[in-house]
């Protein structure tokens, strides 16, 4: 995935600054549906005087620099140490109405979070009522407004904490079920999607069940993880009979200055390399309706088209060790120059292509470097491609006294067993083993998007079993 | 944890390529002068691999026949040649699971099936109080440390392996060890820290004499800092050449080793490239 980018100008895709603009240098993106509802309704939304004023005063110049700094110089700007950070994204608003969820092509915000839930849910009227609440509950807090407390002997109805005023903040909320949701509770077994099992341990896994599976997953992406917070919150304290939290994992990515030549650049992991460099190209609707999207012609039952299937994994990365692993040797492990991302077999960028076949004993690029068995860029290998989005996580320490910290890795595949299972299965004994753990995470199956206001999520599955 | 065997291969087939030695600025070092040490090594994990097998099969025989005390007894000391020679023991990562996994490395712990090796007996031993249901578990233990020792004796060390196996000794302590988790239902970690420090020691030893005309500092650095883990660990040794319980360990002891640890781990971390090894 590409790295965020609080402010950016000149960006050859999408860009908030731009869309507020209404200006339209979006010539690769023109026939994705999703992409065009944002813009539409990110231009109709109040945008707030500070920001217009803001947006006013730089004008089309590129924000380079400024990224990383939600704090910047602008009129009222703070000057005292409690003064709230300013940001000129709140009003940033991702659609939710559409064939597809938002939050899985959507480009990834800075800070992402995946909570598992235990569906308490005891009959299917049950079950269609939790649907039906997380639509309502996520219609509201993706979209924003007011949330109003009438009677002050009443607790209030929300947290608060994103003030009376939930503002989107580019919030996303992406609901997928895993495989016990189709066990004998609600007759939904003969409707499992193909695919959709328990998440396997591989060899170097250490899975902790108490970090593992779940009847239903949450991915909440937003701007700050303060809204992911709050979004969180606010389903919790709505489906206190329906759902019971089992995990739940935050993660960010480290936002970069806006680049005015050459294409945007993956961020980094907390290994140092950029990851994604060759993540598909989200913007291209064939592409995503290809690899991503499940198709209403495929072999999986007919409520699941323009579903996907959600691969979540918890790596811990052995991050003090890895600082004491020579520069060389972390680039042979993963196939690419740390301080560019570009292949080692030539090119200035991660944006390079590596040519494997003329490496073919891996003189250049290990044989069992990362990004080679990941991808050997084969036409075979064309059918497991993924799209990855993740996000760095950092928990504390370990019992050793070391950092717990490491990769929220999340995928989208319309298939699974080719996707993400076989990429894995081509990873396991990777050299890069050493310096990794997966502790947890799990596969879920995201529903197909909510189409309008009458619709809500998990209609179509619980419909074609009614 | 580990490198696969065949893709161990693979990258022993690309040092070989590339020879040993990728002309790094630092090295004085000519590879030839990595050929008796790394051929020392290799008879150090031959005695130990050795010793392994016939401390295995004690340990098994008393896990076999019931004899809880007895098994317990051996534990400890049984494990120490593995511990030494962990950085190539655990090339081979399909044994190394087998023999040395911990409950934490399967998602039902305990209750796992797949968990097996030294831990699961010593959760059978300390917790379960009962060899019943280990005795398969001990066979299995037993063919794997023989089937380890046949691996060990026909593998070519990779020279960076076996300079690199200090370090990883370090790190592996540092990750998972001084926390007091590895033996945790025996509590005879002091053991495991002992026989690790010795195996990276070991290594240290056989290349002193190439490190020092490198930088003689650096040599008398890590063996200051070896000195003061182990004379830390004196402290907690019993009339009985044995180790007090992880229990005992201070807190300060505890700190004071991790410390010097870690001052190893990112130390010996330089003693690749200091050789001019990949």
């Amino acid at each position: 995935m590409r790295s965020p980018r609080l402010l950016a100008a000149s960006m050859p895709r999408w860009d908030w600054n731009e869309m507020h603009w209404g200006e339209t240098s979006m010539s690769d993106s023109n026939d994705d549906r999703q992409r065009n509802e944002i813009r539409s309704s990110a231009s109709g939304a109040p945008t707030s005087p500070e920001r217009r004023q803001l947006l006013g005063t730089l004008g089309g110049v590129a924000l380079v620099g400024l990224a990383a700094k939600p704090a910047m110089a602008s009129p009222g700007a703070p000057t005292q140490v409690t003064d709230a950070p300013v940001s000129a994204l709140t009003q940033d608003r991702i659609p939710f109405h559409g064939p597809h969820q938002a939050g899985v092509t959507t480009p990834r915000p800075a800070a992402g979070m995946i909570a598992s839930f235990f569906v308490l849910a005891e009959t299917r009227e049950d079950l269609e009522r939790l649907f039906r609440t997380l639509t309502a509950r996520i219609a509201f807090l993706t979209q924003g407004g007011p949330q109003l407390d009438p009677d002050p002997k009443l607790p209030p109805a929300g947290s608060g904490i994103l003030g009376p005023i939930v503002p989107p903040d580019a919030l996303t909320v992406t609901v997928s079920v895993g495989a016990s949701l189709f066990d004998g509770r609600y007759g939904l077994a003969p409707l499992r999607p193909k695919h959709l099992q328990q998440m396997q341990r591989h060899p170097n896994d250490a899975l902790d069940a108490a970090l593992c599976h779940g009847d239903l997953s949450i991915q909440f992406c937003a701007n700050t993880p303060d809204a992911n917070i709050h979004a969180l919150r606010d389903i919790i304290k709505n489906t206190p009979d329906l759902l019971v939290l089992h995990w739940k994992q935050e993660g960010s990515v480290p936002p970069i200055p806006a680049s005015s030549d050459g294409p945007p650049e993956s961020a980094r992991n907390f290994l140092g390399f950029r990851d994604g460099s060759a993540n598909p190209d989200s913007a291209d609707a064939a592409l995503m309706d290809r690899i991503v999207w499940v198709q209403t012609a495929s072999d999986e039952p007919a409520w699941a088209a323009g579903g996907t299937y959600q691969a979540v994994r918890i790596i811990r990365n052995f991050v003090e060790r890895w600082d004491r692993t020579p520069l060389q040797e972390q680039e042979a492990i993963f196939g690419r120059v740390k301080a560019t991302g570009a292949p080692l077999d030539g090119g200035r960028s991660e944006h390079d292509v590596p040519d494997y076949a003329k490496d073919p004993q891996g003189a250049r690029t290990p044989l069992d470097a990362h990004i080679r068995l990941a991808n050997p860029r084969t036409p075979k290998s064309e059918a497991n491609l993924i799209l990855r989005r993740p996000f760095n996580y950092s928990n504390g320490v370990t019992k050793s006294g070391q950092l717990e910290m490491g990769l929220l890795f999340i995928c989208y595949q319309a298939d699974l067993e080719r996707g993400f299972i076989t990429v894995q299965k081509r990873l396991d004994g990777e050299p890069l083993e050493e310096y990794i753990k997966p502790i947890g995470g799990g596969f879920f199956y995201t529903l197909p998007g909510v189409r309008d206001e009458q619709d809500w999520l998990g209609r179509t599955l619980l419909q074609a079993s009614a | 944890m580990t490198t696969h065997p065949s893709r161990l291969m693979i990258r022993i087939a690309a040092i070989l390529t590339l020879g040993l030695c990728a002309g790094t600025v630092l090295a004085a070092v000519s590879p030839l002068e990595l050929v008796a040490p790394v051929a020392d090594y290799k008879l150090y994990v031959a005695e130990n691999s050795r010793k392994l097998v016939t401390d295995v099969r004690n340990f098994t025989a008393a896990v076999k026949a019931g004899d809880i005390e007895k098994a317990k007894q051996l534990f400890a000391p049984t494990r120490m040649s593995y511990e030494r020679i962990e950085p190539v023991a655990e090339l081979f990562s399909d044994l190394d699971s087998a023999i040395d996994s911990r409950a934490d490395d399967h998602e039902k712990a305990e209750q796992d099936p797949a968990f097996g090796g030294f831990h699961r007996i010593e959760y059978a031993l300390w917790v379960e109080k009962s060899t019943k249901n280990v005795g398969s578990v001990a066979d299995e233990l037993l063919a794997n440390v023989v089937e380890l020792q046949k691996r060990l004796s026909a593998l070519t060390f990779p020279p960076e392996k076996v300079v690199g196996g200090a370090a990883v000794l370090m790190e592996e302590v540092a990750a998972t060890k001084i926390s007091g988790e590895e033996d945790r239902y025996s509590h005879t970690d002091l053991w495991d820290f002992q026989a690790n420090f010795e195996g990276a020691y070991k290594i240290v030893e056989l290349l002193r004499p190439l490190v020092v005309k490198e930088d003689r500092a650096f040599a008398e650095k890590a063996d200051e800092n070896f000195k003061a883990v182990f004379d830390t660990l004196q402290k907690y040794r019993t009339p009985d050449g044995g180790f007090e319980t992880y229990e005992k360990l201070t807190d300060r002891d505890r700190k004071l080793l991790a410390g010097r640890v870690n001052t190893l781990a990112e130390d010996l971390s330089k003693l690749r490239g200091m050789l001019g090894l990949n």
